[in-house]
């Protein structure tokens, strides 16, 4: 190929991939290429109009951003970084879940940053669509990766049928116990089948003194509320909007109360980091010994854990279900964000899949390292496969369970108040839990309400 | 004699001779001068107030692809129709009351004590010891606290439950994290933290009275606290007013230590109207910084209004 048809081809690519991430229309995509057949002539003109400045651009280093707890939690990042010579590897100023920087630069049509690993999908994917941020990865992830995902994964990531988020750590919540405290308590060394049973174990523990509390989880909704709401069904959204006042919702919140009742008495605080979202009294509970049965993500119980005197006393379930229940639970995962006006769209892809497939992380994750053990596991079906067919040595027990649990869990629909709708609902239907309003009906349609007046506002 | 008349006669023709475009260029010197600090004042003062104002006119939505629309007045009668927006300026105010005393009151009997130590050496151990609480960054003092007053794990509910025996691990008292009691918990941070910066303003103020006044007035007989009420605090009431008025306005618009310690829970004594502000500008929706800025300003003028009140009330008299 000559020097100058070369050009033209690269010249069209660029063309291509403006008009897939939509800065540039239809027209205009006609517009450069008829210009780009027109030889050197038009590729001056082309060169011109601004398809120079995207050839400039990409001259940077890739630039990925994470969150600062991925790093802390996955100490073999950097190793895959040295796969990428010159990375520019930077932490993301997303302190307390602020994406305000992104979408400020998004404004000016800039980004410091190529690729953004941090983005958990109910919480601030909607947000960065609307304010056009982020672009889909389906013009640059390889289609094997694509139809390696998951399909609850996948179905998580997307919208209109896109994939926003590529998928890289995911949480399940389930159930966990310290079998010393079950065992002194006379409770069965095992999960519990049922919500029933899980009370059951619980007030035997407090009966026991085998410690002070029974169960504990996290009062954030997203941790509570809707794990148990799904035990029973995950038919609850409405228009993207989980239903509050749906029947199995109500049951989730008549059942929180019932678990308080052996749980630590400052369940419903916020927690003291993240804006209280994190380091919350769970944990703190947990982590001292003093609750024998819990349910949240995996990670918590094991992050906890590991600082027990014997940390084998831990032990990790599924989340009980109602009887006649479906059995089902939440998940999510934290994954990438492909920037709508970032550069090394391609790079940036080999960097995540490299990442994503990562063998060494994944190991870590599961088995922990000397400073953290964040239990967080792949979203490729392959991986899963892999391990089925020949089994690591170090391969702990949860992680087929956590994987058959993916095929009946269900993410939190994609929607602005994903998130917000539970920050919104909690003082209210904690006027529920505190007593304060006997009908966990009415403390629900509050809740609706609430939410309704707040997505009115605009 | 006549050297100086000479001197101040050519001076006067120099004046004369002084043109139009002489005095231009000595005006443009001035402000040459003045330009770093107009540009400082309006860049970083004026500016970011106007803008503030305008967007609190507006629907403008940072997340939305939508330009802004003049809305008039209608994000400030939204707001003054919001319940929360009068619960959460009721919350600064109710931090406010718990928080403002124990800035003047504690730190003035300190330093008076401070001050009559006669031993220099002891004199100075003492300030250094006030202003450690002062010197430490505020990360480290929200890591400290947030311990101190953890429900599980720290050493208040520690020494309540276990030591005292006044509680059980089922009922002690739950410090931070949205209760009755965050409030005056991080009211009672907040006066440590400020115990050594207060004390120092005061135990200036106290160097600036002549030794004379208090003297005189007990050889006419008067007692100490004559002494400290009719001569020692209408000589710090300047002290007093720069105090209550400065720390009134850091009360009323805190929000780092809410969004530590209390978060966006909506029913939290924690959640006033900064934590309200912040949240529709940078949670909410498509985040309504036009809503947003109109709770600002709001809250803004209401202060406002307080703060000439005050400045009235601590007014230096006589």
């Amino acid at each position: 190929m000559s020097g100058r048809s070369e050009q033209e081809q690269l010249f069209r690519e660029v063309a291509r991939r403006e008009l897939a991430a939509g800065r540039i229309d239809r027209r205009d995509f006609l517009t450069r290429s008829l210009l780009t057949g027109l030889g050197a002539a038009g590729v001056g003109a082309v060169a011109r109009s601004g398809i120079e400045s995207a050839f400039a651009a990409d001259s940077r280093p890739l630039t990925p951003t994470f969150y600062q707890w991925i790093q802390d939690l996955h100490p073999a990042i950097p190793e895959v970084n040295k796969r990428f010579p010159g990375i520019n590897y930077q932490i993301a100023p997303v302190e307390g879940f602020g994406i305000e920087r992104f979408v400020a630069e998004a404004k000016n049509k800039q980004s410091t940053w190529d690729v953004y690993v941090g983005q958990t999908p109910f919480i601030e994917m909607t947000a960065f669509i609307k304010a056009g941020v982020i672009e889909p990865w389906d013009n640059y992830i390889p289609k094997e990766v694509i139809d390696d995902i998951i399909p609850s994964i996948r179905a998580e990531c997307s919208v209109d049928g896109k994939l926003y988020s590529w998928p890289f750590l995911l949480d399940v919540i389930g159930s966990a116990w310290h079998s010393g405290i079950t065992s002194k308590a006379g409770v069965p060394d095992a999960a519990p089948a049922t919500w029933d049973e899980f009370l059951v174990s619980s007030k035997k523990i407090v009966d026991s003194k085998a410690a002070p509390w029974g169960a504990t989880f996290d009062a954030h909704g997203w941790r509570s509320l809707v794990p148990v709401t799904h035990s029973m069904s995950t038919k609850v959204y409405t228009d993207g909007l989980f239903d509050f006042t749906s029947d199995p919702a109500i049951e989730a919140l008549k059942l929180m109360k019932q678990i308080m009742a052996y749980s630590n008495p400052d369940i419903l605080l916020e927690g003291s980091s993240d804006a209280g979202v994190n380091s919350t009294t769970d944990e703190i509970a947990f982590q001292a010994q003093r609750v024998g049965l819990y349910f949240k993500y995996f990670n918590s119980p094991l992050r906890m854990a590991a600082s027990w005197d014997d940390p084998k006393l831990l032990h990790l379930g599924p989340l009980p279900k109602f009887t006649n229940g479906e059995g089902s639970t939440v998940f999510w995962t934290t994954g990438c964000a492909l920037f709508k006006y970032g550069q090394n769209k391609e790079k940036a892809a080999e960097y995540i899949k490299a990442l994503t497939y990562d063998q060494q992380i994944w190991k870590d994750s599961i088995v922990g390292t000397p400073g953290v053990h964040p239990g967080q596991l792949p979203p490729y079906k392959s991986i899963y496969a892999d391990w089925d067919a020949k089994k690591p040595d170090w391969m702990p027990p949860f992680v087929g369970l956590v994987r058959s649990q993916l095929d009946r869990a269900k993410a939190i629909d994609n929607n602005l108040f994903g998130l917000q709708q539970f920050v919104i609902g909690k003082p209210i239907w904690e006027t529920y839990l505190k007593g304060q309003e006997p009908d966990p009906k009415v403390a629900m349609t509050k809740v609706k309400e609430a939410v309704q007046a707040e997505i009115k506002k605009g | 004699m006549a050297q100086a008349i000479l001197d101040s006669k050519n001076e006067l023709a120099g004046r004369v001779a002084e043109g139009p475009v002489d005095a231009v260029r000595k005006g443009l010197g001035d402000w040459l001068f003045l330009a770093p600090a107009i540009i400082f004042f309006v860049g970083y003062q004026v500016w970011p107030i106007v803008r503030v104002l305008w967007l609190s006119f507006t629907n403008f939505e940072f997340l939305s692809d939508k330009p802004a629309q003049w809305v008039g007045f209608a994000n400030y009668a939204q707001a003054l129709q919001d319940p929360l927006m009068w619960a959460s300026l009721g919350r600064a105010a109710l931090f406010t009351i718990m928080f403002l005393p124990g800035t003047i009151i504690l730190p003035l009997l300190l330093a008076i004590l401070v001050d009559r130590v006669g031993n220099q050496r002891l004199a100075t151990l003492y300030r250094v010891i006030l202003l450690i609480p002062a010197v430490i960054p505020s990360t480290l003092i929200f890591v400290l606290w947030k311990w101190m007053y953890n429900y599980q794990s720290g050493p208040i509910n520690h020494l309540l439950v276990n030591v005292f025996g006044l509680f059980t691990l089922q009922n002690a008292p739950q410090w931070l994290g949205g209760t009755a009691l965050t409030l005056p918990a991080i009211a009672i941070m907040e006066i440590w933290w400020g115990l050594g910066y207060h004390t120092i303003f005061f135990i200036a103020g106290l160097a600036a009275i002549p030794k004379e006044l208090p003297d005189a007035a007990r050889i006419d007989g008067a007692g100490e606290w004559q002494v400290f009420w009719h001569v020692t605090r209408p000589q710090l009431a300047p002290i007093m007013m720069i105090l209550v008025v400065l720390r009134f306005g850091s009360a009323m618009a805190v929000i780092d230590e809410y969004l530590i310690f209390g978060g966006f829970n909506r029913a939290s004594p924690t959640y006033t109207w900064t934590m309200f502000m912040y949240d529709q500008a940078f949670k909410t929706g498509l985040w309504r910084q036009g809503y947003a800025a109109a709770i600002g300003m709001i809250g803004a003028i209401a202060m406002m209004f307080v703060m000439a009140g005050l400045i009235w009330v601590f007014r230096p008299k006589g």
